[in-house]
């Protein structure tokens, strides 16, 4: 069935369109108009904005440290109201359910979690495969591994580890490496308290510069198209902007991509010791176009923090609100969930919401910075919509900080800036920028071929009501949402990468296995077979 | 060939299926409970409580929520048995049995192998056991303090007292001095792992207590802990229950969606008030039967072979991981995986079993 979008203002910077148009889709892709010009249906969006569906690159979404969360905290989650029919669990707070159809209602078709363990792979692929309608991806944790640390140990060849790198990805089906704190949790197992970019950890005599390194290498070696996806170390802590800085020039120009870079914006100026750095940070970041960052930025709510950041998060439980947490030392990483809430008459909150708002304005290239709220840790993802009426309007920060702490704003260059996002640059970043930082040639554009994943907006004065509530949202050229409201299910892939590596290394890790936990290596497989249905997941492309 | 009955008469499939979704959706407020199942078998499950708005509730859910409520009103600290394996240097068993409701811990947890990470590498591991079985040890060199369960809380809170060195009253010590040998060891451990299972009979304060000891060592060194989970896929369903509607068994849909209520919702309070009109009661794993009394419940029991229950409908079941493949929260490794069968038969999964259930009732089930 061929189906016409009319007379919508097209936003797609991949195709560089910005203009009033037509977008033509049929079997679930964009394709040309045809020459008879007649679609078979016909939607009038004229006087909408028109867009790709949105994808969001780092939201923690599913996974052992998710559903701990939503276990630890059931008070922070209660449901209201019921659902509307063909949308089993879909008002469930929290649920994978629900996950999905927020996600959807704001015109968003497809969501990487980012911190998947490679032991603990399957869970996170079951609660991927019940977050119904959008697409899915995972990231890949390695880091803090004993197989790959004892393999640098070892001074093992640059082959063997990638070897180790592509087998990984494939096996834990994800589209790439995600790097926690690299040695830093390990180390906290031998009871370090604090660990920098070049401290080394005890019993594996290695960095964490050199972990991240070699992994950033590696990644590129193998045909990842997404660069290593680095969680830095010292996230959190004043002054933690050199830290910052010294890891972008350890990356000695290699594509690095760093996570939640709000949380490494601070200096140590003002009687609280505690500043943003963001010019400093984003001035680095514009000189490096090798690096490209999403924000983590903060939202005032009471929200939880979920991090694979196992030596941070025990550092935080003492200030956990309420009072409470969960740590758990994990094969490699593991994880810890500590409760927050931020509130804009906190003085450090207030300065984590100007500096993550700085990056974003004063990060030139749309392309190079995203717009996470490092889900759930900075706020929820339901927030995206006040954020990017924040990016779009200086108006509305200029009112919002007026309700900042008045120290706030002698330690933030925010009240200078006077930028304001454009639906194109909104466009760039939320699509055709992360498409490309994935490798996915399939989405984050309408241009002819992709898949008719497509939000269309109606715009008015409230820019965060716009996107809250999408006029209409296709998926795989499938209407789901009018009007704001999902009408029904459909099923989402699971997107995947399968870099090939050298076979032997079976061999190599069975007999790991086997001689350290006694176990079979297999115990720990995604198995398509352990999936509810056939076809849950869909393959990307490595490069090359 | 899978069988039904209806009271003690064989029915189809068919038959009971269509019977089953009669029952369900013709009651007041359905209750979902047992809930022995893999994790294919709980989602079908909590979908089907969903649609028919009943509630759910697991055969161990006291058990499953002596861990949470710890978790969700003090905090929690945890590994995994690999990590426990490879890492500990002290460890301290809490409670009897519990090589019955893990019987591989031992061979898992490999207490009389040295660790093998960190600088406590290949230097012996101290083992002490608070309160096992007369038969229980956990391998040469183990020191057992014999007591009974019910005296747990209270070495444990001596424990804590003598690691916080807080006042101790000299009778206490006296009887026990073995707890300042403990206190010592853990202290003076790079990373110790206390093991301990709810199913083994300790309260939630014991556990709270338990957590508490942890905590307070990790002021000063690394200390964790590996629970045991409950029986009949207590661990996996949880999970289930907590990513499908952000709260674990004793979950009801009254109101068309979740509210979790830990007395409201318990099986066998809403059996026995009357509150709950018809049940499933799911049992995969080996039959337990519910542990109410109530005959004029309308029952639809879903249980293995031998297993048929002397009333109500009953719906033949294979056994997860047994005669079918199935996924569950594996102890071994604190983390999901894919179990194969090993006596394969043709009995439908739970799974199966309520899918077919649910289409009887409702808009096509979306996955």
């Amino acid at each position: 069935m061929l189906t016409v979008l009319r007379g919508g203002h097209i936003v797609d910077p991949a195709t560089k369109q910005d203009a009033i148009g037509d977008v033509w889709f049929k079997d679930g892709r964009i394709v040309a108009p045809p020459a008879h010009n007649k679609g078979d249906v016909e939607i009038d969006v004229s006087g909408h904005v028109v867009m790709a569906g949105a994808i969001d690159i780092h939201s923690h979404i599913a996974g052992g440290n998710v559903n701990t969360a939503r276990l630890l905290l059931p008070e922070l989650h209660r449901a209201v109201r019921a659902r509307l029919v063909g949308t089993p669990l879909s008002t469930a707070k929290w649920s994978t359910y629900e996950t999905g159809r927020l996600y959807a209602q704001m015109g968003f078709t497809t969501v990487v979690e980012p911190a998947m363990a490679p032991h603990h792979a399957l869970q996170t692929h079951l609660e991927l495969n019940d977050v119904p309608i959008i697409d899915k991806g995972a990231l890949t944790v390695l880091g803090n591994d004993d197989f790959l640390l004892r393999m640098m140990r070892q001074g093992a060849s640059a082959s063997a580890i990638n070897d180790y790198v592509a087998l990984t990805v494939s096996n834990t089906h994800s589209l790439g490496l995600k790097c926690i704190n690299p040695g830093g949790c390990e180390s906290f197992k031998e009871n370090m308290r604090s660990f920098g970019l070049d401290d080394v950890v005890p019993f594996y005599g290695v960095t964490s510069r050199q972990i991240f390194q070699l992994l950033q290498k590696s990644t590129q070696a193998v045909g990842v198209p997404h660069p290593l996806h680095l969680h830095m170390n010292n996230l959190g802590i004043a002054g933690n902007i050199d830290t910052a800085l010294q890891t972008i020039d350890a990356a000695e120009g290699l594509p690095l991509h760093l996570a939640h870079v709000q949380f490494y914006a601070y200096g140590v100026e003002g009687k609280h010791g505690f500043s943003s750095a963001s010019a400093r940070f984003a001035e680095k970041i514009n000189a490096n176009p090798n690096v490209s960052v999403d924000v983590g930025q903060v939202m005032f709510s009471d929200t939880v923090t979920i991090s694979s950041d196992v030596l941070k998060q025990f550092n935080s439980l003492s200030g956990a609100i309420p009072k409470k947490g969960a740590i758990f030392d994990g094969d490699a990483n593991g994880g810890g969930v500590v409760p927050y809430a931020y509130k804009i008459s906190n003085y450090y909150n207030a300065i984590q919401w100007a500096a993550g708002l700085e990056l974003f304005l004063l990060i030139q290239n749309p392309e190079q910075v995203y717009f996470t709220t490092d889900h759930p840790n900075g706020g929820p993802f339901t927030a995206y919509p006040d954020l990017f009426a924040l990016l779009m309007n200086a108006d509305l920060r200029a009112q919002m900080m007026a309700r900042l702490p008045a120290e706030v704003l002698e330690h933030t260059t925010l009240p200078s800036i006077s930028r304001e996002y454009t639906f194109y640059e909104i466009a760039q970043m939320s699509r055709s920028g992360a498409a490309k930082l994935f490798g996915f040639k399939d989405r984050g554009q309408l241009g002819v071929g992709a898949i008719a994943d497509i939000a269309i907006y109606k715009p008015g004065k409230d820019i965060a009501a716009m996107f809250r509530r999408a006029a209409y949202v296709f998926k795989d050229g499938e209407r789901v949402v009018r009007d704001g409201n999902v009408t029904h299910y459909k099923r989402g892939k699971t997107l995947h990468l399968s870099p090939s590596y050298d076979k032997n290394i079976h061999q190599r890790l069975d007999a790991y296995y086997a001689e350290l936990y006694g176990l079979p290596r297999t115990i720990f497989n995604v198995s398509e077979a352990a999936l509810p249905k056939e076809n849950a997941f869909a393959e990307v492309a490595c490069r090359n | 060939m899978s069988k039904a009955t209806l009271e003690g008469k064989p029915i189809s499939l068919e038959e009971a299926y269509r019977k089953a979704a009669e029952i369900l959706s013709g009651a007041n407020f359905p209750l979902i409970a047992g809930l022995g199942a893999d994790i294919a078998g709980a989602r079908s499950a909590i979908l089907l409580a969903e649609r028919i708005r009943g509630a759910f509730d697991h055969l161990a859910s006291q058990e499953i929520l002596a861990d949470l409520d710890v978790m969700r009103s003090f905090s929690m600290f945890t590994t995994t048995p690999n990590e426990a394996r490879v890492r500990a240097d002290c460890f301290l068993f809490v409670g009897p049995g519990l090589t019955k409701l893990w019987p591989s811990m031992l061979e898992r947890l490999a207490p009389d192998q040295a660790p093998r990470h960190g600088a406590q590498a290949g230097a012996p591991r101290k083992i002490f056991w608070l309160g096992p079985e007369a038969s229980e040890s956990a391998g040469v060199g183990a020191i057992s303090l014999n007591a009974p369960v019910n005296e747990i809380n209270g070495l444990l809170a001596q424990l804590r007292a003598t690691l916080g060195g807080r006042p101790i009253t000299t009778e206490a010590a006296r009887a026990t001095p073995l707890i300042s040998e403990i206190a010592q060891a853990l202290k003076a451990a790079h990373f110790g792992v206390v093991v301990w299972s709810a199913s083994a009979g300790l309260d939630t304060l014991a556990i709270e207590m338990l957590q508490g000891i942890v905590a307070d060592l990790n002021v000063t060194t690394r200390c964790t802990g590996v629970p045991i989970g409950a029986r009949a896929g207590a661990a996996g369903v949880t999970q289930a229950a907590g990513w499908m509607t952000g709260f674990p068994p004793r979950t009801a849909f009254g109101r068309g969606y979740p509210e979790h209520d830990a007395w409201r919702f318990e099986a066998r309070r809403l059996v026995e008030s009357g509150e709950a009109d018809a049940a499933l009661w799911i049992s995969a794993y080996d039959g337990e039967p519910p542990p109410w009394v109530r005959a004029d419940l309308s029952l639809i029991t879903l249980a293995p072979a031998g297993k048929e229950p002397d009333r109500g409908l009953y719906i033949e079941v294979g056994q997860p991981g047994v005669t079918h493949d199935a996924v569950e929260y594996a102890q071994e490794i604190a983390a999901m995986t894919l179990r194969k069968a090993n006596q394969p038969t043709q009995s439908p999964s739970v799974g199966v079993v309520i899918d077919a259930i649910l289409a009887e009732i409702s808009e096509a089930s979306w996955c």
